[in-house]
């Protein structure tokens, strides 16, 4: 059995938007955001989340700013475009109609 | 902006700003490792133990740098830079590796590109006019039963077919037409003979030619047969015959002795539509004046016009074909039985299709054969990186061992051979550029006299620079492919281990390889130095050739007396005049008359039917006066040459050669026999004379006969003159005689032995063509052997010191190394003879002379090679022998 907590293949990138819907974030907020939001169960990898973050950059879905943290440390802060918005709400979508059909499947006798 | 030129454009910026990427990934993850550190001590650890655990939690930074960065950038692009700088690095560190492969690629693609620039600027560049590519070549070819009149090529046009094709085509802005072949006496102090062109009277208009002087023809010009003698004049002719004259227009010429005005002088740099360059133009409808003897406006089944248009805007080439082939249908409504088919290109030199036939076939053939000697330039190449790659093996095997793709290895290794491929292709591309239009002068300066001037523009273009790019191309994949799969295909094991390889007889690796390579090669080179002996056996043969007939102590003056506007009986009057004149110099013992001189490459054909047939036969023939054969000194087999008195009349005699008799009355006497030509009137055959190649030389069959030279024939006849003084002499006494009476005639007096040359010309260009790549393919097969044999003795020191130790002596040695060296070489001569008889084959029916077996080439030649070949082994094998056994023991 897998280690508790690790992400389905693919989800990744959607709870990655997921993440920065309410605004934007930097790397290590983002992961302590899906970390919390899922009562503490989903554990983003690091080794996992700045590719992620990169790879959704490239692709247009994601922009990103330099900015002052809290503790007015430089950092990164990632917020949606509105291509990433888009995306999010079609991922969204395909995610609410495949976990309703598995948690069916499962139920059935 | 779609999603992908996003990631483009980002990742473009990415590549300028590199530095400043790594920079931000750097922060990136200080700042991620600072607030996880933070996070550990707000839980209460120490701050040594923080950062420890948020070091363990983060993992491998560098890697997850590695991955980021690599995600930004065009890994191919930078992975292709990298490996260009690599290998350059090791072709730099190897100058003697490197300045062989560099030079034997450049010579390769340097002879490749240079063939191609001719056959480029002889066949492939468009016309040097205005908006060129829109203009384009109408020829055409028959199929059927069909009787046409052909004057010049048989693709060539009517006037009334022109007309035809101009009035009612739809595709057109303009339709010319011209005559390509024209000949005409420009008359003055000394008369001369110039190329020109009777031409349409939209001819300038439709090319987009402006004058230089004056004006060009207008419509009214061809208004009527004969209405107006007006001439353009070259641009070439304007400066060195009338001195850049500026009130040239107005002035008149004389033409083959009608009178021209001229009205324009065409812009520097415009010769006309053939190589051969024209100096003048005249209206077609001007025909008559300057050819007297025939009126081919008014024959409306006779081909002497070429036909180019100018296509409208936006008409396709496949528009311009069916538009016209409605017309080529109409047209051969008139003509049952047969079909036209046109063929429509865009207009260039040699563009008709029998010119092309030509050019092509010649094309093809020379491409081959530079294209092996690049071959054999590849393989040994080929061969120089396979043993660079197996020094190379334990620097490979590393880099297989450490996880490097046999791909990306491969990715590099062609890399360095592309990188060498296209040093040399620059190289040989450059000297071949710098070159090529020296040479073809050369080459053009050396064509026998009798040839038109010809005018080749071979600098290159962008035809050129893309087949010589395409090859170079192609020529570092081909030699680099098969070393580079061959070094990655390794047993990393042995390979790092040791060189165990090399210490058995086996050979190193690649052995087998490098074997077939040099087969390879040495196939190749004896067939094209096989080819080039041939060539070089049939110059020879060629030159000490007997026709069959005596040309020595003979001279010919030729001229063209009806262009000239003699009739019949003016005619009569000149030729007994000169003939009388000529009798009477000194030395000279015998003046004949002949339509045709033999050997002349002029050709007289007829038809004539058998008494008892109804089927027309096609002959060969020629007009002779009585003592022809004698002059000649070809003697008759059968019957009696003509008489005197056959000649004053209109006798209906012939005689026919010995083969011609034996075709057509095969074990019967010919003497008797009577044909019948096309006006029913009969010929009866009086004599047989022996064969010889009168016409063309090589050949003797085909149906031939000769006829009196009656007094009809008077204005067509040539002069054949035999003395016993010197040549000089009596060529001047008949210059001199035929000047006294007309000044005005251009009379060419030669040596009838210089019509050999026409004949030889194309066998030497060929012979010297294949001689020099002989030697080259012959210079870089020996550097090939003699680099693997090399190579070879220093792989197999140590082995060689074993073998002396334990007693072998130097024979035994060299016997070992030679015989492995020859074995390859053997092979290859055994295929390369059996390639070279398919190809001699093919060689025999396109040039004269040659025998397809002619066993000093096919002995002799191979011979040669293996000489060499067994030389360029002995002398690296002879090092080996020479070595000293504690020395090869100690050994690396």
């Amino acid at each position: 059995m897998e280690k508790q907590g690790e992400l389905v293949q693919g989800t990744l990138d959607m709870l990655v938007l997921k993440a920065l819907a309410r605004g934007a974030k930097h790397g290590y907020g983002v992961a302590e955001w899906i970390h919390e939001s899922s009562n503490d169960v989903l554990h983003v990898e690091e080794g996992a989340l700045y590719p992620a973050l990169h790879r959704l950059e490239l692709r247009g879905l994601l922009t990103a700013e330099w900015g002052a943290s809290q503790n007015n440390r430089r950092a990164k802060f990632y917020s949606l475009t509105a291509a990433g918005r888009k995306k999010l709400a079609e991922e969204a979508e395909y995610w609410r109609r495949m976990s309703g059909a598995i948690a069916h499947v499962m139920q059935s006798v | 902006m779609p999603a992908w030129l996003t990631e483009i454009s980002l990742r473009i910026k990415a590549l300028f700003r590199r530095r400043r990427l790594d920079r931000e990934l750097e922060e990136e993850m200080a700042f991620h490792l600072a607030m996880l550190e933070e996070a550990n001590r707000a839980l209460g650890a120490d701050p040594e133990e923080a950062r420890h655990a948020a070091g363990r939690r983060f993992g491998n930074v560098t890697r997850m740098k590695e991955v980021c960065r690599e995600m930004w950038s065009f890994t191919l692009v930078e992975g292709l830079w990298r490996d260009l700088r690599y290998g350059a690095r090791t072709l730099g560190k190897n100058p003697g590796f490197t300045v062989t492969a560099v030079l034997a690629i450049a010579l390769g693609i340097g002879v490749n590109t240079g063939i191609f620039s001719v056959l480029n600027g002889v066949a492939l560049k468009l016309l040097p006019v205005p908006r060129a590519q829109q203009i384009v070549s109408v020829d055409q070819m028959f199929h059927g039963k069909f009787s046409r009149n052909v004057h010049g090529e048989s693709g060539l046009f009517s006037y009334s077919e022109y007309k035809n094709y101009r009035e009612n085509n739809h595709v057109f802005s303009g339709l010319l037409a011209y005559a390509p072949f024209l000949e005409a006496t420009l008359g003055g102090e000394s008369p001369k003979q110039l190329m020109g062109a009777e031409t349409s009277c939209n001819f300038f208009d439709v090319l987009g030619e402006r004058p230089a002087l004056g004006r060009v023809f207008v419509e009214a010009d061809c208004s009527a047969p004969g209405a107006s003698p007006v001439v353009v004049l070259s641009d070439n002719l304007w400066r060195s015959r009338f001195a850049a004259e500026p009130q040239m227009v107005g002035k008149s010429v004389s033409l083959n002795r009608a009178k021209f005005v001229v009205i324009g002088v065409a812009a520097p740099g415009f010769a006309g539509l053939d190589p051969w360059p024209s100096e003048f133009w005249a209206p077609l409808t001007m025909q008559k004046a300057l050819e007297p003897d025939s009126d081919l406006l008014s024959e409306n089944n006779t081909g002497w016009l070429a036909l180019l248009g100018r296509m409208r805007g936006r008409v396709s080439l496949e528009e311009v074909r069916a538009d016209l082939g409605v017309i080529a249908g109409r047209l051969d409504q008139q003509y049952p039985g047969r079909t036209t088919t046109l063929a429509i290109r865009r207009a260039t030199f040699l563009g008709r299709q029998e010119e092309q036939t030509v050019v092509f076939g010649i094309g093809a053939v020379v491409l081959a054969a530079v294209g092996l000697v690049l071959l054999i330039a590849c393989a040994n190449v080929a061969n120089l990186l396979l043993a660079r790659a197996s020094s190379r093996q334990k620097e490979i095997a590393i880099r297989l061992s450490i996880g490097g793709s046999r791909w990306r290895i491969i990715r590099q290794l062609l890399t360095e051979s592309l990188l060498i491929a296209f040093l040399g292709g620059t190289l040989g591309s450059l000297v071949a550029f710098w070159s090529i239009e020296g040479v073809a002068r050369f080459v053009l300066a050396h064509l026998p006299h009798d040839v038109p001037r010809l005018v080749w523009n071979v600098s290159p273009d962008l035809h050129v620079w893309g087949y010589s790019l395409a090859l170079t191309a192609l020529t570092g994949i081909v030699f680099g492919l098969a070393p580079a799969l061959h070094a990655t295909r390794q047993d990393l094991s042995t390979a790092i281990k040791s060189d165990g390889g090399r210490f058995m007889g086996k050979a190193a690796s690649g052995g087998m390889l490098r074997s077939i390579l040099v087969g390879v090669q040495v196939a190749v080179c004896l067939v094209l130095l096989i080819a080039a002996g041939l060539l070089m056996r049939g110059l020879y043969l060629a030159q000490t050739v007997d026709p069959g007939f005596e040309m020595k102590g003979i001279t010919q003056a030729r001229f063209d007396l009806p262009s000239q506007g003699y009739n019949e009986e003016h005619a009569r009057v000149f030729q007994r005049e000169l003939m009388a004149r000529v009798a009477a110099l000194p030395g000279v013992d015998a003046v004949e008359q002949a339509r045709v001189t033999p050997l002349s490459h002029d050709f007289l054909g007829t038809g004539l039917t058998l008494t008892g047939e109804t089927q027309e036969r096609q002959f060969e023939f020629n007009v002779v006066s009585p003592g022809f054969f004698t002059i000649l000194e070809m003697p008759m087999v059968r019957g009696r040459e003509f008489t005197r008195e056959e000649t004053q009349s209109d006798a209906g005699v012939l005689v026919v050669t010995e083969s011609t008799a034996r075709e057509l009355w095969p074990a019967q006497d010919a003497i008797g026999k009577t044909l019948r030509d096309g006006s029913k009137k009969e010929f009866q055959v009086v004599g047989v004379v022996k064969d010889s190649q009168a016409s063309r030389l090589g050949q003797t069959g085909g149906l031939f006969f000769y006829m009196p030279a009656g007094p009809k024939e008077q204005d067509r006849l040539q002069l054949l003159v035999h003395s016993k003084g010197g040549d000089i002499a009596t060529a001047k006494g008949i210059r001199e005689s035929a000047r006294a009476l007309d000044p005005d005639l251009i009379v060419d007096v030669t040596r009838l032995e210089d019509n050999l040359e026409f004949w030889r010309t194309p066998s030497r260009i060929v012979a010297a063509l294949s001689g020099v790549l002989g030697a080259l393919a012959l210079l870089l097969s020996s550097i090939g052997v003699y680099g693997v044999v090399s190579y070879g003795v220093s792989q197999r020191t140590r082995e060689i010191g074993i073998r002396m130790t334990l007693g072998a002596d130097g024979g035994d040695v060299m016997w070992l190394l030679l015989r492995q060296a020859m074995r390859p070489v053997l092979i290859g001569a055994a295929f390369g003879v059996a390639g070279c008889a398919a190809v001699s084959q093919i060689l025999s029916k396109v040039l004269y002379g040659i025998g397809s077996h002619d066993p000093i080439a096919f002995v002799g030649v191979p011979v040669f090679l293996l000489g060499i070949a067994l030389l360029a082994s002995y002398i690296p094998a002879r090092r080996a022998t020479k070595v000293d056994p504690v020395v090869a023991l100690r050994y690396e």
